[in-house]
């Protein structure tokens, strides 16, 4: 059983599993964060991006004007932007049988590994996982497609050139890899191949393995993974959540008795409670709108989004900052919020229990009703003309690259009313706000990560217990900023095994058994017979039929009646005559009743030598040597079958036949 | 009404007495009690039981009944023991036997009854109760009864072992003081002079002590200990040190195996000797004692035993220098480098590795240090510089922050977020403000202090502890830089805190900005830092909060903010926001749906008035909170709106500011015009109104104002009646007065009739009918203040609660119970 680790980001995994001749990839996360090497794409022109001068180095021997622009003090590609792939050169992508997917964040580099890779096989995810994965790729290529960019910037990728760049270009790694983003038709094969399950559902594959969801209360339709056969487990733990927020609860009990435990998707800021967090997002919010000020709040268009809006929806009334309105701007706004409501099997107790009432599960049904939030697909048409301050604005992306949100940074960054209010966790803030120095604007870093922290997976593991965990690399050391928190680590017995990028790793354990299933009528003839108390043995002669993983013992079927005929067969056409096996012995000689024994059939002279394994007895007057081992017995005696026979009869007085 | 009571007596009786009846609850049963011993205690010498033999029967007929019921037998011994507390009601019970057949269980009716805590309880309530005389103390030891008390001593029942416990202390005190000296021929207070038997009693009781002591049995000696702690704290001389010297053995071999579960008994029972004579006796070791409770430091239970020695008032300076030491430990442990590889004990290491013990250690060791604080007590071996520094140290590892190099770095993880030593450690460092050495440290300690106010992890309960330890920061001794700290440091955080998602923190923060404001009140720097910086507005959005308490808190704020305006001058440029604070208030008091915001309003305009300068503009909604809080649900409202008007009584009458003053008129004209001022302001009707309120004390507090009020009208001479008419129709007060005012008016009448007197210029003015107004000092003479008052004072049960209505209660019970039980069908 091996694991090959296709990507190093702890959040954003990509394994590839072998495990009984099958080929399990797990999940297939796009690092996007290599996108902060890039220029903005601004929706409206930016005078201010448009004359950025051009990098050339100190001495000028290096121009590249075209591709490098320099901005606040920091170089910056003008190209599309770019996004880090999952390893592919580690093992042949075509040989994967299946994708497991845990949840809509995991699945962003699903198009790059199912299409031309000659990929065939299946991809398993849950319904709300699929349907909201399609719109954050969707938007994703809108945001693209949105601001063609004329040509893509290459040159600088060369190791030579690369080698001269100012940093943080300078360190960027494995750029070649790096490729744009994906088209709306790969999107669309690619989840042509989506194949919807249910939570604990039980899917097989080829009759090996079978694999089953489980929630993971991360986030609508997020799910972990088992992996088992008849004789092995394997559990496979992503972005999984302990807090109450709208998914269902994170089923725990499943996880038990776990070979091997794959860990992945904790917290990435295990410093911050995202109760805090929540709370400092609320006041920081209600302080800049009583000021007067707008409030940017930069965030994927599913997800923590909705527990924002329904946060708000108690918060604002409380701070008397009813009558803000909020906008939610995105190509997919209308759809995500939507998509959020019919998913009731999807979410936690009460909200699925609002349903039946009935009513919509979250808030924000009513926060649209009344006008309070509105949402747009892009600030172009009516956005514009319904747009009035103070507001609070959510839209994506994240990264400051691409989306609606560039157009707000230009809009409000240079007023220190407004304030942008980080709560994604996936890039640095800094870095995401380095192309708009001078800032005048407030920033705000509120990472809301829902995901497992470490206490949190310290009691999970030692409730479920896995005899393994493999993890990335980074949870087996505490922070690089916060070398002294031990606490912000996993620290197990045995130490857990870490994988980083390429990492393949030998999971820690051989298969011993494998399930055959015996027909009744074979059964029917064993004659078992008892070894010592609760064991019973019996030989078994038949057939073993191997097919789709699945192994049968069959009856040995009869040799047809030789039709009489007086043609002399060949011998070799004759089928191979079935010989009755000889009974198999069991049992132990013990020492001194074979002596006596012998001394009673007149063999008097024996001398015992005691060796590791048992006993030698030389019998000297016949000089034959009888070696007493635990699982054999050896007479040796040259040329003199009678005695042989008869020492052997011997012997076997004290076995037992079966 | 006594008297009426003692003809009840002997039907109760009857009715207790019978099985058949279910006995009163034990309330009604404590009261009749009470009653019997106000009764003996106010019978100067006539005795009870001659006068109602009932009594007698009861107690035999209760004793022989083969079917009592505890509750019942357990009243009965409480009522003997009453009963016999004099010498003559003793020999009354003698002359019969009785007492000693009510005192002796083995004569009981029913044995079993024993078995039942409540008749142990009240066998032991009754001999306390009896022990007034050397008679009782004589049938004690007579009858083997210190015996019983002794076992009783470690009963089951806690209730019952602590009496035992009181009664044997009790009996001891007894035995040495003048009661029995007066008795006996030799005058002084030696054993020599005692009966041999109650010489034998005491040496009883104080070889049980000692024996308890040296026991295996932990309970027991528990009792010992609480028992001896007992006998030093209330008795005296000789007892006191005739016991210590007999129980010093086994005391020192307790205190020397150092068993957890005794820690707080055994340093209880030093205590107790610490406040003794014995203290100064160095034979009887007490300090050398307490010396060995602390060890060397190195036992598990020493840090508790220091932490306790802290606290003790008498505590002798060497031994809480030592203790201090000790306490200090496992702060200094956690948090200060490791200097000279100083040797840690093994156990305090062992210790601080476990998170439960960990954090139990350092909040002893914290609150210790901050109850020496509280005295600004003087530490000698370590500065409390480097203290200070260990606490700050303390408090920056809860929130995540790692020194540079750390002791124990389990302690550090089992520190990092927990609330318990957060909360203690900002307490403590809000006690440590008393020091002035330490003043140089504020700019760390203000930095810990305010990350702790920015942590969006900080919980809500630590929030108000850091805010309390500000303010004591603060106010402890004014620095240069404290307005610049709060204008660019504290009041941002403050903002954002006001807009918490917690009320509890919201609310907090705005208790803090009114501390604050009132504990720098007259520093102008401040109040125009709360202007500038916004504060002010920020305050006044906040009394829309969602929250009835936060807004409460707010109207607080605003209130104080305002006043320290106007003493400085500042509002004379924010006159806008005055205005502002009063529209929202007034909308408050008069819309609010919850009690808090619209008393806080109240209680604003109140401090407002108080305050030394005049805010003109007050004036105007001043008879608007008035008519408002007077008619208000709330009765507390109306009970602060009384306060305002006293207030508004109390300035108007003492200097008038809001009287006209030119012309240089009389005391008498000004007096009548603060009157018409109040008449003006509605303060009249407010008085009356609240007078015949629904709520008592809010009646009460009308009347003593409207006494007042009287007191000044009768004592200004010529006040003019005519400018002071109040219109007395159309309300309820009116018509109570017009009601009054009619039958004095026929009462007049008749006796002016009857004796022929063709009546006064006021009858005839007056006549038999109603009339609308009356002038003021008129409706105060109408209504019978005094006689309002006084019932005022009494409880609203005083009718209910008397013992004549409980013995009929008692009674009816019985005679009704067979009925009930019908109805209940």
């Amino acid at each position: 059983m091996k694991l090959y680790c296709l990507s190093g980001h702890p959040t954003l995994p990509c394994n590839v599993l072998k495990f009984k001749s099958t080929t399990i990839m797990l999940d297939c996360g796009l690092d996007t964060t290599a996108a902060l090497y890039f220029l903005p794409l601004p929706l409206v022109h930016s005078p201010r991006l448009s004359k950025l001068p051009g990098w050339v180095s100190k001495d000028g021997a290096v121009n590249l004007e075209k591709e490098l622009k320099e901005c606040s003090g920091r170089v910056f590609v003008d190209s599309q932007p770019e996004f880090c792939l999952p390893e592919k050169e580690l093992l042949d992508l075509s040989t994967i049988d299946v994708i497991l997917i845990s949840n809509y964040h995991c699945m962003m580099a699903l198009p790059y590994i199912t299409e031309h890779t000659g990929f065939t096989g299946t991809v398993y995810a849950t319904e709300p996982t699929l349907q909201i994965g399609r719109l954050l790729m969707e938007e994703l290529v809108t945001f693209m497609e949105r601001v063609p960019k004329a040509q893509a910037a290459t040159c600088w990728k060369n190791k030579e050139i690369q080698r001269l760049l100012p940093g943080p270009l300078k360190d960027a790694v494995d750029v070649w890899s790096w490729r744009k983003c994906y088209s709306v038709q790969e999107v669309n094969s690619a989840l042509s191949k989506v194949q919807l399950v249910g939570y604990s559902q039980k899917v097989e594959l080829f009759g090996a393995v079978q694999v089953t969801p489980l929630s993971s209360g991360y986030s609508l339709g997020s799910s972990n993974w088992i992996i088992q056969s008849h004789y092995e487990k394997v559990s496979y733990v992503s972005g999984s959540s302990l807090l109450t927020t709208h998914p269902q609860p994170m089923e725990q009990s499943s996880l038990k008795n776990s070979d091997v435990l794959i860990l992945t998707g904790l917290t990435q800021i295990p410093t911050a409670n995202p109760d805090g967090m929540l709370g400092e997002f609320c006041s920081n919010l209600a302080m800049t709108i009583r000021a007067g000020g707008n409030v940017l709040v930069p965030c994927y268009s599913s997800g923590v989004i909705y527990d924002l809006l329904e946060c708000l929806y108690q918060f604002m009334d409380s701070a008397n900052l009813g009558s803000t309105p909020f906008y939610f701007i995105s190509p997919v706004a209308n759809s995500s919020l939507e998509f959020s409501q019919i998913f009731a099997e999807w979410l936690c107790q009460n909200k699925q229990s609002k349903v039946y009432l009935p009513e919509p599960p979250f808030p924000h049904a009513e926060l649209i009703q009344t006008n309070k939030l509105k949402h747009y697909p892009s600030i172009h048409g009516d956005f514009s003309s319904e747009f009035r301050q103070p507001c609070v604005v959510f839209t994506g992306h994240p990264s400051l690259r691409f989306g609606d949100v560039v157009h707000f940074m230009e809009l409000w960054g240079k007023s220190s009313l407004n304030t942008i209010i980080f709560t994604e966790p996936d890039f640095s803030y800094l870095d995401a706000l380095a192309p708009y120095q001078p800032l005048a604007m407030k920033c705000v870093y509120c990472p809301i990560d829902t995901r497992l922290n470490f206490h949190q997976v310290s009691k999970l593991l030692k409730d479920i217990q896995p005899l393994h965990v493999v993890c990335p690399e980074p949870y087996t050391q505490p922070p690089p900023a916060q070398p002294h928190r031990s606490d912000l680590m996993l620290e197990l017995q045995p130490p857990p095994m870490a994988y980083r990028r390429c990492s393949v790793l030998g999971l820690p354990f051989r298969r011993r058994y494998e399930r055959i299933h015996l027909l009744p009528e074979l059964a029917r003839s064993l004659v078992p017979s008892e070894i010592k108390a609760g064991v019973s043995v019996a030989t078994v002669s038949a057939v073993l039929q191997s097919k789709d993983n699945k192994h049968v013992l069959q009856p040995v079927p009869k040799p047809a009646p030789v039709p009489p005929s007086k043609k002399r067969k060949r011998v070799t056409e004759e089928p191979p005559e079935v010989l009755n096996p000889k009974p198999l012995l069991s049992g132990a000689v013990p020492l001194e009743p074979f002596l006596a024994m012998l001394h009673k059939n007149g063999i008097t002279e024996v001398k015992v030598e005691e060796t590791a394994d048992g006993h030698i007895l030389h019998l000297q007057t016949e000089d034959v040597l009888i070696q007493l081992e635990e699982d054999a017995t050896h007479i040796i005696c040259d040329n003199n079958e009678p005695l042989r026979t008869a020492l052997r009869d011997l012997v076997l007085r004290f076995l037992q036949k079966l | 009404m006594d008297s009426d009571c003692l003809s009840l007596l002997p039907a109760v009786c009857l009715v207790l007495a019978d099985p058949k009846q279910s006995p009163p609850d034990d309330t009604s049963l404590e009261k009749l009690l009470d009653w019997f011993k106000e009764l003996h205690s106010q019978s100067d010498g006539q005795v009870l039981l001659q006068h109602q033999p009932c009594l007698l029967e009861f107690i035999s007929s209760v004793c022989m009944s083969k079917t009592t019921d505890p509750a019942i037998l357990s009243f009965t011994l409480k009522l003997t023991g009453l009963l016999a507390a004099t010498t003559q009601e003793l020999h009354l019970f003698d002359e019969g036997g009785l007492l000693v057949y009510v005192f002796e269980r083995e004569a009981w009716g029913v044995c079993d009854l024993w078995e039942d805590a409540s008749v142990r309880s009240g066998w032991l309530q009754g001999l306390l109760n009896m022990l007034k005389h050397q008679q009782a103390l004589g049938f004690m030891c007579g009858n083997g009864l210190i015996k019983v008390i002794l076992q009783l001593q470690n009963d089951r029942s806690l209730f019952v072992a602590c009496l035992a416990n009181q009664l044997l202390v009790h009996i001891l005190n007894f035995l040495t003081s003048s009661n029995m000296t007066n008795g006996s021929d030799v005058v002084g207070s030696s054993e020599s002079s005692l009966r041999p038997d109650w010489v034998a009693a005491s040496s009883e009781i104080m070889n049980a002590v000692v024996e308890a002591l040296s026991s295996e049995d932990h309970p027991q000696v528990l009792q010992g200990l609480r028992l001896l702690s007992l006998v030093l704290s209330k008795c005296g001389e000789p007892i006191i040190s005739t016991l210590w010297k007999d129980v010093l053995v086994p005391l020192e071999v307790l205190v020397n195996r150092g068993s957890e579960s005794l820690i707080q008994t055994l340093i209880t029972v030093l205590e107790a000797a610490l406040g003794t004579p014995l203290l100064s006796q160095s034979e009887y070791k007490v300090e050398e004692l307490l010396e060995a409770m602390l060890g060397d430091g190195n036992r598990k239970e020493c840090f508790h035993c220091a932490a306790l020695i802290v606290k003790l008032e008498k505590c002798p300076e060497v031994l809480k220098r030592k203790a201090t030491d000790i306490i200090l430990l496992p702060l200094q442990c956690v948090s200060t480098q490791p200097q000279a590889e100083k040797e840690i004990n093994v156990v305090l290491k062992e210790q601080l590795s476990q998170k439960a013990s960990c954090i139990s250690l350092l909040m002893q060791s914290l609150s210790s240090l901050a109850q020496l604080a509280h005295t600004k007590y003087l530490f000698e071996d370590i500065s409390i510089h480097s203290i200070t520094s260990s606490v700050l140290l303390l408090l920056r590892m809860c929130s995540g922050h790692c020194p540079t190099s750390l002791l124990h770095s389990n302690a550090f993880t089992h520190l990092i977020g927990c609330c318990k030593v957060q909360r203690c450690g900002l307490d403590t460092l809000g006690a440590l403000s008393v020091y002035e050495e330490i003043l140089d440290l504020r700019k760390d300690i203000f930095g810990v202090l305010l990350d702790y106010l920015q942590s969006p992890d900080s919980h809500a309960t630590v929030l108000k502890k850091t805010f309390q330890a500000v303010k004591r920061w603060i106010v402890c001794s004014p620095f240069p830089d404290l307005l610049q700290f709060i204008s660019h440091d504290l009041f941002p955080v403050l903002e954002k805190r006001m807009c918490d998602l917690r009320w509890e923190v919201r609310d907090s923060t705005l208790e803090f900005i009114t501390q604050l404001t009132t504990a720098l009140n007259g520093n102008s720097g401040f109040t125009e830092a709360l202007h500038i910086s916004g504060m002010v507005s920020v305050l006044l959005s906040s009394l829309a909060d969602a929250e009835g308490y936060v807004r409460a808190s707010a109207v607080a704020a605003v209130g104080e903010a305002v006043t320290a305006s106007s003493h400085q001058m500042v509002l004379v440029s924010n006159s806008k926001l005055l205005d502002e604070a009063l529209v929202q208030m007034m909308a408050i008091l008069s819309q609010d749906t919850e009690g808090f915001p619209r008393r806080a309003v109240v209680q604003a305009f109140t401090s407002w008035l108080k305050g030394s300068h005049l805010i003109t503009a007050l004036e105007l909604s001043l008879s608007s909170v008035l008519s408002l809080g007077g008619s208000d649900f709330d009765w507390e409202v109306k009970m602060h709106t009384l306060e305002l008007a006293e207030v508004l009584m109390e300035k108007t009458l003492t200097c008038c500011p809001y009287a006209v003053q030119n012309f240089g008129s009389s005391e008498e004209t000004r007096f009548t015009q603060a009157l018409i001022k109040f008449k003006n302001f509605g303060l009249f009707d407010l008085l009356f109104n609240s007078l015949f309120d629904c709520d008592r004390p809010v009646c009460e507090k009308a009347c003593a104002l409207l006494v007042k009020l009287r007191t000044l009208t009768a004592e200004t001479a010529d006040l003019d009646n005519s400018l002071l008419v109040l219109n007395v129709c159309g309300n309820r007060w009116g018509d109570e007065v017009q009601r009054r005012y009619l039958n004095k008016q026929q009462a007049k009448a008749s006796v002016s009739v009857t004796n022929g007197v063709t009546g006064s210029d006021e009858g005839t003015d007056c006549g038999l009918h109603s009339t609308k107004d009356i002038s003021l000092p008129k409706i105060l003479q109408i209504l019978d203040l005094d006689d309002m008052q006084r019932m005022l004072t009494l409880s609203s049960d005083h009718v209910v609660n008397s013992p004549r209505s409980l013995m009929e209660d008692i009674l009816s019970a019985a005679q009704h119970s067979e009925e009930n039980i019908v109805d209940c069908y």
